[in-house]
């Protein structure tokens, strides 16, 4: 039992982002000052050669990680420019074939507000909901391809409960009716196995701060097969072949390579390791008085566990939790009070959504870590109830 | 999400209701609105507030101001509670201007318990 000092912070909120771990932050260091390969890599320069074979190992590791060619990887800015480019730059270069879209309102806000923003471009969107879960039912999916549809968009594991959705099921329905199929494996790339060798996915965006990379990197991965083109987003200086132009940013391509060395050497275990914390964590708050877990308790990625209580309110819970660092279900402290999109489609109500709080479990997470979380959560629920009144007869 | 939504008199205040509970035959008055929930109890006696509690469901800058009102009343006239303005909160915990709504929720409970102390205090004498 290790002893926390008063007010010590607890960090429980590894799906929102990483730390760098130590050895990529090495890795990246050494490439930023002149002592360094600092330079372009689009220079034919001595230096430049050197800084271009750091993004060509970068490519290689990540590609491993992935189970895909390295020159299948387009470098961006993050898994939102990812997702843009695959969303965007697809249904462009396919308008010819057809202008018709699917997607789920549970996907990440890089991804709905992308379809967004080809609605109002003149493509038709079709919303598919999830089950209660927060799951897609493949008969829903078969049911909303159509003869114009050109892009499906459905996400790995999701960003707030954890849910696994069917990738290798909805992309091979996808590869029947010749759709191209893009993922946003934002939560999963180093976490979960990923084989894009075997997987009928066209399409994959990745980001590294989500596996112990830098903030400000992440890739695109491309099917190299026919029909399978996106159209630039950005123009510019030709870099990755026009897809991307753009001066790449060498320590960061670098921190992504190395994170993925490691997550692809450390992935099981780090997969066990989560699991038996996020059990710990459900067994020292299972029976808190109507408690909900929203998601897939069974069959999601165990390194997120998101509960809620339908009788506490979310910004409150969340100050009562501190010194626990975690995530909230509502944007409570913006001008409006609105709960989570993602939860109000499993069908949670509004005040279960704004009670609802995300716990993920990272690698550095301990057991007495999250035995003092679930004491906290048990606390500032208790300590919330006893504060409120009856509700008043409507 | 500001860097700090929260002043150090909030946090304080929301970390340690010592008025937080329910006055038991106490005069008492209940309100939801704006999605906040207060109710408000008080002891009284010759136009006195002896005892003020209260119960509140809501963010944290509505129940520190719950807080900071029992406080700051106790004690004093209960005339005084029919003058509560949500600004002197607002002020003096420094809450956001787009919790005003909430504010005012406790202001119009605070208020009506006054009323209603001054009615029962009427109809004793």
């Amino acid at each position: 039992m290790t002893t926390r000092q008063p007010g010590e912070l607890l960090y429980l909120d590894y799906a929102a982002t990483t730390p760098v771990d130590r050895e990529v932050a090495a890795a990246m260091a050494a490439l930023l000052t002149e002592s360094g390969d600092f330079a372009n890599p689009s220079s034919g320069h001595v230096l430049g050669r050197r800084a271009a074979r750091h993004i060509e190992t970068a490519a290689v590791r990540l590609g491993a990680l992935l189970g895909a060619a390295p020159e299948r990887l387009v470098w961006t800015s993050g898994a939102t420019e990812s997702d843009n480019l695959a969303i965007i730059g697809a249904a462009r270069a396919r308008a010819h074939r057809g202008r018709h879209l699917v997607t789920m309102p549970t996907e990440h806000k890089a991804v709905t507000d992308a379809f967004g923003y080809l609605e109002k471009a003149g493509f038709e969107v079709t919303w598919l909901e999830p089950d209660r879960r927060g799951l897609l039912e493949i008969e829903t999916l078969a049911a909303a391809l159509r003869e114009d549809t050109q892009l499906v968009s459905v996400m790995h594991v999701n960003n707030e409960t954890g849910v696994i959705q069917d990738i290798a099921a909805i992309g091979g329905l996808c590869r029947e009716r010749d759709v191209l199929y893009h993922v946003d494996a934002a939560q999963s790339v180093g976490k979960l196995p990923i084989d894009l060798s075997l997987l009928p996915v066209d399409l994959m965006s990745v980001t590294a701060h989500k596996f112990y990379g830098p903030k400000g990197v992440g890739a695109l991965y491309v099917a190299d097969r026919p029909g399978c083109n996106v159209e630039p987003l950005f123009y510019g200086g030709g870099q990755q072949r026009g897809l991307r132009p753009g001066t790449l940013p060498v320590h960061l391509i670098a921190g992504i390579g190395k994170a993925a060395e490691i997550a692809a050497s450390r992935r099981a275990s780090d997969l066990r390791g989560v699991a038996v914390l996020r059990d710990r964590l459900w067994a020292g708050i299972r029976d808190v008085e109507g408690l909900r877990v929203n998601g897939d308790l069974d069959g999601g990625y165990p390194g997120i566990l998101n509960v809620s209580v339908g009788d506490i309110e979310g910004e409150s819970l969340l100050l009562a939790l501190e010194p626990l660092c975690v995530a909230t279900g509502s944007a409570c402290n913006s001008k409006t009070q609105e709960p989570s999109y993602v939860l109000r489609a499993l069908g949670c109500s509004d005040a279960e959504a704004q009670s609802a709080i995300r716990f993920s479990i990272g690698r550095a997470t301990t057991a007495d870590d999250v035995d003092f979380a679930a004491s906290r959560y048990r606390e500032a629920v208790a300590r919330l109830r006893a504060l409120a009144p009856a509700r008043t007869a409507a | 999400m500001t860097a700090n939504p929260y002043s150090t008199e909030v946090r304080a205040l929301f970390a340690n209701p010592s008025h937080s509970g329910e006055l038991d035959a106490g005069v008492a008055v209940s309100l939801e609105e704006q999605g906040m929930r207060l109710q408000l109890s008080a002891w009284a006696r010759g136009g006195r507030i002896d005892a003020l509690r209260f119960r509140a469901w809501g963010c944290p800058h509505f129940i520190a101001a719950a807080e900071c009102l029992c406080a700051r009343y106790e004690g004093r006239a209960a005339v005084d509670l029919e003058s509560v303005s949500a600004t002197e909160f607002m002020q003096s915990l420094g809450i956001p201007v787009e919790k005003t709504g909430r504010i005012l929720v406790i202001e119009d409970v605070a208020r009506a318990l006054g009323h209603k102390l001054r009615e029962a205090s009427n109809s004793e004498t």
